[in-house]
């Protein structure tokens, strides 16, 4: 069972604090709403955590070793999985070229193995296909494996950047918005997606999502951001009950 | 969720069986092509050989990783001194030589990648530029062991005691693109290639990914240096006298133009890209007074009308047989 904490991190950006002293737990196996008005730090608080964005003060650990000095590639490296809001996949490669990038990492061939192609290059390339296989069967995505990126619909490239995330031997997994976009089946599949991931990986997933009913359907704990500050975290139904967090929803609709 | 598949079609390249027998019949034809051609001819097909080998490492840098270099001539005169001056005044044997050197160029080449690690595109162009100036510029000045402005003679190479003649060094050449094609083939279809290609896409999603794009950059301005390399010293004894003003800024421009002519991001455009930056100017000779002209405007057609680069010609061309 492992463990990622957040621990009393702060962002300023010249003066702009985007984050003051939040802290709050995530397991695995546990899947959690970071939510909150626009400008509240949700993105801010997952750049921080995936190593792009230093905390100013207080620090990010995996099972007690500090993750927020760490370069993002290492970041990546020790499990944590970034799925971003827009997908950034080489859209003149196919699907599964895509997501043969991400098996950067399991593949340990050096250089001068791969300009010789030696023996173990492909060994480690059919290793790495036949997972790339597994994930393609996993977001049902097998049919359109060898399309370009360019010739795929939105939802799909979704998709294939979370494949990407599921190919890297994850125990978290970071999401930024990703419902939007999507339509209703879409969503629908994408939610069974990671109920599906949750129990069979094991993974702990932290969602930033604005739609509330999907996220509260989703997430079993909720926190909240407003202006940088935590003002809730718990349960979605007592969350969205909390009268701290209505005002600061009913404040951005004001 | 069904995928409209009209609008969607699979990726395709060079089927194998066209790729084969296109890979077949160039080499084929160049295999032949000293007991055809005369000696000028072999010069200019030699030379062809040279810079396809140094656009072959800069499209792995700039077509695959996605930077700008404006001083592979630069690092191509590093690669011709460094032979020269191993062989000549040193005594290594040739063929070592031109691996040292270009082992040595490949070192210089990550020295110059520090810079593209904070900068990109134009602004990285430029810093290039000034590094291609700088290396020249200590080939000039380093007199003792360049001869500075007095350029450097060289005698024949030999290897193993015997005397390379123009066919030997044309087919030494020719082993060597063909050793490059295959080692930049494996390297953009592996693990590096792709790392390189989500680097140019996005940084920040190749952090994501566990790829750290410093060290990719590094990585393809190392390999790329070592082609040029690579193709300096097989230069340096093609000409047979090298001298620091053939190394200059223009030179990496044409560079860059062969491995955009050929098509960015493409192995078999490298070699086509070269070809066509060389031989055309030789055909158009015989055109009076505007052989120059003819070319540049060649250079403009082509970038119009084939924005993917003659590569993508001849991948249509291709998959229709």
């Amino acid at each position: 069972m492992a463990r990622l904490a957040v621990e009393n991190v702060s962002v300023s950006f010249g003066g702009i604090h985007a984050l003051r002293d939040v802290s709050f737990d995530l397991e695995s196996g546990a899947i959690v709403g970071l939510i909150g008005p626009n400008g509240a730090g949700k993105s801010t608080l997952l750049n921080c955590i995936s190593g792009i964005t230093r905390p100013t003060g207080g620090r990010v650990r995996l099972d007690g070793v500090v993750l927020s000095t760490l370069p993002p590639a290492t970041v990546a490296g020790r499990g944590i999985g970034r799925v971003f809001q827009h997908p950034e996949l080489v859209v003149e490669l196919s699907v599964r070229e895509n997501l043969m990038i991400a098996c950067h990492r399991s593949l340990g061939y050096g250089l001068i193995s791969e300009l010789l192609k030696l023996p173990n290059v492909w060994a480690a390339e059919r290793a790495a296909a036949r997972r790339v296989d597994e994930v393609l069967d996993r977001l049902g995505l097998s049919e359109s494996a060898d399309l370009t990126i360019r010739n795929l619909p939105y939802g799909h490239r979704k998709l294939v950047d979370l494949g990407r995330a599921l190919l890297m031997d994850i125990r978290f997994l970071l999401l930024d918005e990703p419902i939007a976009g999507l339509n209703e089946s879409e969503v629908a599949k994408l939610r069974d997606l990671l109920l599906r991931v949750r129990r069979e990986l094991g993974l702990g997933i932290l969602v930033v999502e604005h739609n509330m009913p999907f996220v509260s359907g989703l997430c079993d704990r909720l926190v909240v951001l407003d202006l940088g500050h935590l003002i809730a975290n718990g349960p979605p139904a007592k969350v969205l009950r909390d009268p701290k967090v209505m005002a600061s929803y009913l404040g951005e609709d004001a | 969720m069904t995928v409209a598949t009209d609008i969607a079609r699979p990726r395709r390249s060079l089927s194998f069986g066209a790729g084969a027998l296109l890979l077949g019949l160039c080499f084929a034809a160049a295999c032949a092509a000293p007991f055809v051609l005369n000696g000028y001819g072999l010069y200019v097909l030699t030379l062809t050989g040279v810079f396809a080998l140094v656009a072959l490492g800069l499209n792995l840098l700039t077509g695959y990783a996605g930077q700008i270099s404006l001083c592979h001539a630069a690092f191509f005169g590093v690669g011709a001194y460094a032979t020269a001056i191993l062989t000549q005044k040193a005594g290594v044997p040739y063929l070592l030589s031109i691996l040292a050197g270009a082992l040595f160029t490949a070192a210089v080449g990550a020295i110059v990648a520090v810079p593209a690690m904070r900068l990109r595109s134009l602004y990285l162009a430029i810093a290039t530029l000034g590094f291609g100036v700088v290396l020249q510029k200590i080939i000039f000045e380093w007199r003792s062991l360049t001869n500075g402005g007095g350029g450097l003679a060289l005698s024949p190479p030999a290897i193993a005691g015997y005397e390379l003649g123009a066919s030997g060094l044309y087919f030494l050449t020719l082993a060597f693109v063909m050793l490059g094609l295959w080692g930049a083939w494996n390297v953009s279809r592996g693990r590096t290639g792709r790392a390189l290609l989500i680097v140019k896409e996005s940084e920040i999603a190749a952090g994501a990914l566990g790829i750290p794009a410093a060290r990719f950059k590094v990585i393809a301005f190392a390999i790329s240096a070592f082609y040029a390399a690579v193709g300096g010293g097989l230069f340096a004894y093609l000409v047979r006298y090298i001298h620091p003003e053939n190394f200059s800024v223009g030179l990496s421009i044409a560079f860059l133009s062969m491995v955009v002519i050929g098509g960015l991001g493409t192995i078999g455009g490298s070699i086509v890209g070269a070809a066509f930056y060389v031989i055309i100017p030789e055909l158009l000779r015989g055109i009076k007074d505007a052989p120059g002209l003819v070319f540049g405007l060649l250079l403009v057609i082509v970038m119009v009308l084939m924005p993917q680069g003659l590569w993508g010609l001849v991948r249509r061309l291709g998959r229709r047989t």
